[in-house]
């Protein structure tokens, strides 16, 4: 039904999609695969008329078409959901599906509207109420609504750009069946994702980027997780990484009973204790919200401290700022890496000093050092980018947070902090995320890794804590517990109700 | 984005703007400013062209204009570096002008108080008074702003009407020479508070001063750490709070800074052209600054050329009148050249191409 | 960021170069030009240039100005005038002067005091230049000064205001406390007293020569306190709309008002400065002008006058008035004439004295009956 025949799109230094054929049949799910900074975007980007493509062409039911604008792709069907949402907090679900199908002179009743909503949502399994507000909605449920504004606007072919990178595998399981019931009414989709499993569980076909070109289309049911790396990586990858416990008895970091409070003036740690020793991997799971990122500021310096008390290597530094905890040796990868960890205007360079800038003596920068620094670092770590001297936010998502890693990692730190490190990354760079984690807490270093992927953690850490509602349910030692007994804590169940009962 | 247009013509954006094409819009955009603001003098039954040829000869066609250019160039320099400084910050200094009268009040008080100090102790305790002066006058919006982050926009801007009537008070009031016909005019400077000038004409040796803060701010900008700190909490306050900079401290540090460099053009005005205080002593150089240092991007180095651009016009819009044309005109081309460079900013990122058939 | 620099640092020398290249032209062609316009005139013209510190349609000080400016290019055949207007007391102003005598004007008339010191500097520059300062007292080599003596008009003004206010209270708006304005409010105040003895002026600051808006609100303060005849020495009507607005009378200044407020408006003073402009031209051309204070009167060809009276005020009245100004005119009265008490009751000018003229022009005290103070050093 769409056709995309030897797209060419040209970036300064960078050749984004070079000559890339593809397909989509109505009623199918079509996965779109590829490394970090493959071209997957861009391609899209191409089909929903946000790029021109500088070769090329593009036909819709046979004929040939041509985009100069989104709306014009909205017009012949084709919706795009971005990774960042582009709603307007404070109105509500219906106001904001009115905003955009305002344009197209349909329906002006907000009644009618709300009524549409409800329609849409009962038909796709996308419970939502029209009336609600914006900021008061899930990530999940916010994604949802974007989704049934598409469905207003009569879009027939819809495409998702890592849907399940922000989602709770409950959400994402519910998404795949909206998905699964929309292909059945005849629509199409195409989805962006790097979570191999999911993309074999729910597609009909595979498409495969790698550098900029296709690498070939396959029958879902006709592929693997093995064939499908070798082709998106051009090698094959190694299995799951075999980890070992280095746990040394040298306490880094303890919390003693530790409280903050969150953005919202509102109590989100309650009572923390926990300690971390060099060597060790200590994991967190829960629910996105429950307290994680809360935790990772505050032992990054980044919140203050309400009650109780943090030490470090056994000083007590409950006090002091980032800056101090900086040159102690804390290191964090933040969620947000494009506001917080990085400054997407700067370019990469400069980027890397920020925070080895203070290091040498008087009041200015030694940039020819700073250069040569991040030079050897984008060797060493594989960071793909067209210049050093672009600004950081034309760089793709997955090459973003290894330039992040790089700087993190090298400023050699007695302890880590990451927060989801390896969400939007590629199955390689995922790969090569754990292996530089595990390869730090053989040197010595600790870790504090937050994550949503319960493999992840259960595959590569020594203890994890679960946290529900800013306190700690309980610390599970991976090899003894099952997903199931997380699962409940994560829901809130203490590990000695669990065990009582 | 694409946006449609007439024909088979489109507007298409670009991430690919190279420097030969950039540097042909800005120049484009002032010659189309130009242009546009000529049809207007057209629509009005005169001559543009010799519009055009008055405000150039009058600015920089004679010796005379030239000197008087470098002239109006200095004070609408600094001012445009003091606000451009706390603009890398995003923080929307747009006080400018009551640093400026502010700063031209600490300078007055040495000239006035202690006339009888030698020159070479008395202009460096008035560069030091203006500059703290300047300074302290940021800072009080600056102070809301880092600690409770009450936007400094507005709180600026209502203190230029405060320094202005501070400085009426004083002219009208307590600093008003005795021997002057109860005008609002202070005495005038002693010599030894007088800047030195070159030969005859008006420029003053603070064009010394005003190119080595340029050059100063260029280095502390590109290459310092503090320079690097306002860089990054400019783009994001959060990543500046990651890395460990103070936000606080370097909110109130740049805005002091900044209120201290349009302070030192106070100074600059009442010691090296005015020789007294008086009511009005600036004909808006704090506001023309802010356009300024918005057209040079606020680069250090372009400042310096936009504000010699602007002096130009400035210089050239009282001549205009011996010609027949009305004062406005001026004011015209000024929002004309901006009116299109703002513009011209937007063709740096989308550009024309032809369809393909 | 850095690259964008670059270039605007690029795009603006390339415009000034540009400029400068096109400067170079127009100045090769500004000969030919010159030539062009020279050839078909038989004698050269002399030109005149004024410098204004207000717009020219203030209705008031400029305008008076510009009027006579006007009276000049319609008398002399060979004068060529131009004038800038609205040029700030700042060193734009020492520019402007300087612009003009560089463009060739023979004679430069400055209009207001503010410019005084940067027309000392000018004149210095250019001694081939004759300049005339309205109100200030430096001169130089080829710096005269000019006024006029507008307290007798004014006095006769008071003399009206006087005669028809009910509440004996008069409303006065004053920029600032500079001598001639003092002077003008004091023979005001004493030409009304001398029909009224029970009145008083009431005096508010506007702190500008020209601020509408400060002038409206200051009127109605001054009508709110009481006041049922405004007068003012500041450049626009404004105060005489208020006053026909509120009801109330007003006596006008600098040019004749009435067309603003019809129904208040009873009479006011006009300064006629074209006869004096013809004069200093004319001195001009013979080469026997000389640097002058000149100060003046009603005497001298109405260079100050009051203007036509409104139906309001009756015949009786006029001839009253109008028999005051004859005494003026041939200086059988002056309004300073003595005994003069200030406010505190010290007698200022003894009983058959008159003021001196250098006691008018630095005058800084309000005679008795002026209620509000002079804003001191
Ligand atoms: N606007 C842009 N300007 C310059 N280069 C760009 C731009 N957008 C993308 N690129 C470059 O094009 C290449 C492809 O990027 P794209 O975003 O399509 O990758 P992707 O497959 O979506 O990767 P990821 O999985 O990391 O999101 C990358 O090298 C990227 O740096
Ligand atoms: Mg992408």
């Amino acid at each position: 039904m769409i056709e995309m025949r030897k797209i060419i799109k040209e970036f300064p230094g960078i050749l984004a999609n070079d000559q890339v054929s593809f397909n989509v049949n109505s009623g199918e799910i079509h996965a779109l695969l590829g490394e970090n900074g493959a071209g997957k975007s861009t391609l899209m980007s191409v089909l929903t008329g946000l790029y021109r493509p500088d070769g090329g062409d593009i036909y819709i039911e046979g004929k040939k078409t041509e985009f100069s604008s989104p709306k014009d792709a909205v017009n012949y069907g084709i919706g795009m959901v971005h990774q960042h949402f582009k709603l307007v907090q404070p109105f509500t679900v219906a106001e904001n599906v009115m905003l955009s199908i305002k344009d197209l002179k349909q329906i002006y009743n907000l009644k009618e509207i709300e009524q549409q909503i409800i329609k849409q949502s009962e038909a796709f399994g996308l419970s939502i109420d029209p009336k609600a507000k914006i900021w008061q909605l899930s990530v999940g449920e916010q994604q949802r609504v974007e989704i049934i504004k598409l469905l207003l606007l009569g879009a027939r072919v819809l495409i998702l750009d890592e849907p399940t990178a922000v989602l709770t595998p409950q959400e994402a399981n519910a998404l795949y069946e909206t998905l699964l019931k929309m292909v059945k009414n005849g629509k199409s989709v195409i989805l962006i994702s790097h979570k191999m499993n999911e993309v074999l569980e729910n597609t009909d076909r595979i498409t495969v980027l790698r550098d900029g070109k296709s690498i070939g289309t396959v029958h879902t049911k006709n592929t693997n997780e093995k064939e499908l790396a070798k082709m998106m990586v051009g090698r094959n990858i190694s299995d799951v990484v075999e980890k070992k416990s280095h746990r040394k008895n040298d306490k880094v970091l303890s919390l003693n009973n530790v409280s903050a409070l969150g953005n919202n003036g509102l109590l989100k740690l309650k009572n923390i204790s926990i300690d971390i020793y060099d060597g060790e991997i200590l994991g967190v799971a829960g629910v996105d919200g429950n307290g994680q990122k809360e935790l990772a500021d505050t032992v990054a310096g980044l919140r203050m401290v309400k009650q109780g008390s943090v030490s470090f290597c056994g000083k007590d530094c409950t006090k002091s700022g980032r800056k101090k905890r900086i040159d102690l040796g804390i290191s964090y990868v933040p969620e947000d890496r494009m506001t917080t960890g990085l400054v997407t205007d700067l370019n990469a360079y400069e980027n890397m000093a920020l925070k080895s800038y203070r290091k040498n003596h008087g009041a200015f920068i030694r940039w020819d050092k700073v250069r040569s620094d991040t030079d050897r670092l984008i060797q060493k770590f594989d960071v793909r980018l067209a210049s050093t001297a672009n600004p950081v936010k034309m760089m793709s998502g997955g090459n973003i947070q290894k330039l992040l890693l790089a700087r993190e990692i090298d400023s050699d730190p007695k302890l880590i902090i990451a927060v989801y490190p390896m969400r939007g990354l590629d199955i390689g760079a995922t790969d090569y995320v754990r292996r530089l984690l595990i390869e730090q807490s053989e040197k010595g270093k600790a870790v504090l890794l937050i994550s949503e992927d319960l493999e992840d953690l259960l595959s590569m850490t020594d203890r994890i804590i679960v946290m529900h509602g800013g306190e700690i349910m309980g610390v599970v030692n991976p090899s003894e517990t099952s997903r199931e007994e997380i699962g409940l804590m994560m829901a809130g169940k203490r590990k000695v109700d669990l065990h009582e009962s | 984005m694409n946006l449609k247009l007439l024909g088979n013509w489109e507007i298409k954006k670009t991430n690919s703007s190279s420097a030969l094409k950039k540097f042909g819009i800005s120049l484009t955009s002032i010659v189309l400013g130009l242009i546009f603001a000529g049809l207007f003098v057209l629509l009005t039954g005169k001559d543009p062209l010799k519009l055009y040829s008055e405000i150039l000869q009058s600015s920089v066609g004679s010796a005379y204009g030239l000197s008087e250019t470098l002239v109006e160039m200095i004070p609408l320099a600094l001012c445009s570096l003091g606000v451009s400084l706390a603009f890398r910050m995003q923080l929307w200094n747009i006080g400018a002008e009551g640093q400026f009268y502010m700063g031209a009040f600490g300078a007055t008080y040495f000239a006035l108080f202690f006339s009888n100090l030698p020159i070479l102790v008395m202009l460096p305790l008035m560069l030091v008074a203006s500059f703290i002066c300047g300074g302290l006058w940021a800072l009080i919006p600056a102070i809301p702003k880092a600690y409770w982050n009450v936007n400094e926009t507005i709180s600026s801007l209502l203190l230029n009407y405060v320094a202005y009537f501070w400085i009426a008070y004083l002219v009208y009031g307590p600093w008003k020479d005795p021997k002057g016909n109860n005008f609002p005019l202070t005495k005038q400077f002693p010599d030894s508070a007088t800047i030195p000038v070159f030969g005859n004409t008006r420029i003053s040796y603070a064009i010394f001063l005003l190119l080595i803060i340029a050059i100063a701010m260029f280095f502390l900008i590109k290459y310092s750490k503090w320079g690097y700190e306002i860089r990054v909490s400019g783009s994001s306050r959060k990543a500046a709070d990651y890395a460990g900079m103070s936000y606080v401290k370097n909110v109130l540090k740049v805005m002091f800074l900044s209120g201290a460099i349009s302070g030192i053009a106070g100074m600059a005005e009442v010691s090296g052209v005015l020789h007294r205080l008086q009511q009005t002593i600036s004909p808006g150089y704090g506001y023309t600054a802010i356009l300024i240092a918005l057209l040079a991007r606020l680069n250090p180095i372009s400042i310096l050329l936009a504000s010699f651009l602007m002096g130009g016009l400035l210089v050239g819009g009282f001549s205009l009148q011996t010609s027949g044309f009305p004062s406005s005109m001026v004011s015209m081309f000024q929002g004309s050249i901006l009116f299109f460079v703002l513009a011209g900013e937007i063709f740096n990122n989308y550009r024309l191409v032809r369809k393909k058939a | 960021m850095k690259k964008i620099n670059k270039i605007g640092v690029l795009t603006l020398v390339l415009a000034m170069i540009l400029s400068v290249l096109l400067s170079g032209c127009s100045q090769e062609s500004k000969p030919s030009t010159n030539e062009q316009a020279s050839k078909p005139a038989t004698e050269e013209k002399i030109k005149v240039a004024f410098v204004y510190v207000g717009p020219v349609g203030d209705f008031g000080y400029t305008y008076a100005q510009d009027q006579g400016r006007k009276y000049l290019e319609s008398q002399m055949k060979n004068v060529e005038t131009t004038f800038v207007e609205n040029v700030p007391e700042t060193a734009d102003a020492e520019r402007v002067f300087t612009d003009l005598a560089q463009k060739g004007n023979k004679i430069i008339i400055g209009t207001s005091y503010g410019y005084m010191d940067y027309m000392v500097n000018v004149s210095k520059k250019f001694p081939d230049v004759v300049f005339e300062h309205c109100s200030g007292y430096k001169t130089t080599d080829n710096l005269g000064t000019y006024f006029n003596r507008d307290y007798q008009a004014r006095y006769l003004t008071g003399m009206v205001a006087g005669k028809y206010t009910k509440s004996n209270v008069l409303g006065f708006l004053a920029p600032f406390g500079t001598p001639e304005v003092i002077r003008n409010i004091d023979a005001f105040t004493l030409g009304a007293q001398s029909i009224n003895p029970k009145v008083q002026v009431k005096v508010v600051w506007t702190n500008s020569w020209n601020d509408p808006a400060t002038e409206k609100t200051a009127a109605n303060s001054l009508i709110d306190a009481g006041a049922d005849v405004l007068a003012m020495h500041v450049d626009s009507p404004t105060f005489a709309q208020t006053a026909q607005d509120r009801g109330v009378l007003a006596v006008g200044h600098d040019s004749d008002m009435s067309k603003f407020a019809p129904n208040s408006i009873l009479v006011g003073d006009v300064s006629n400065w074209g006869p004096y402009f013809v004069q200093v031209v004319k001195e001009v051309m013979d080469k026997t002008w000389k640097p002058t204070q000149y100060f003046g009167g009603i005497k001298d060809g109405g260079i100050i006058d009051i203007t036509p009276f409104s139906d309001k005020v009756d015949k009786d009245f006029q001839a009253t008035v109008n028999a005051k100004k004859q005494d003026i005119m041939n200086g059988k009265f002056d309004p300073f004439s003595g005994p003069i008490y200030d406010q505190s009751g010290t007698l200022k000018v003894k009983d058959g004295d008159k003021a001196p003229d250098d006691v008018l022009l630095s005058i800084n005290w309000f005679v008795k009956g002026v209620s509000g103070s002079i804003p001191k050093s």
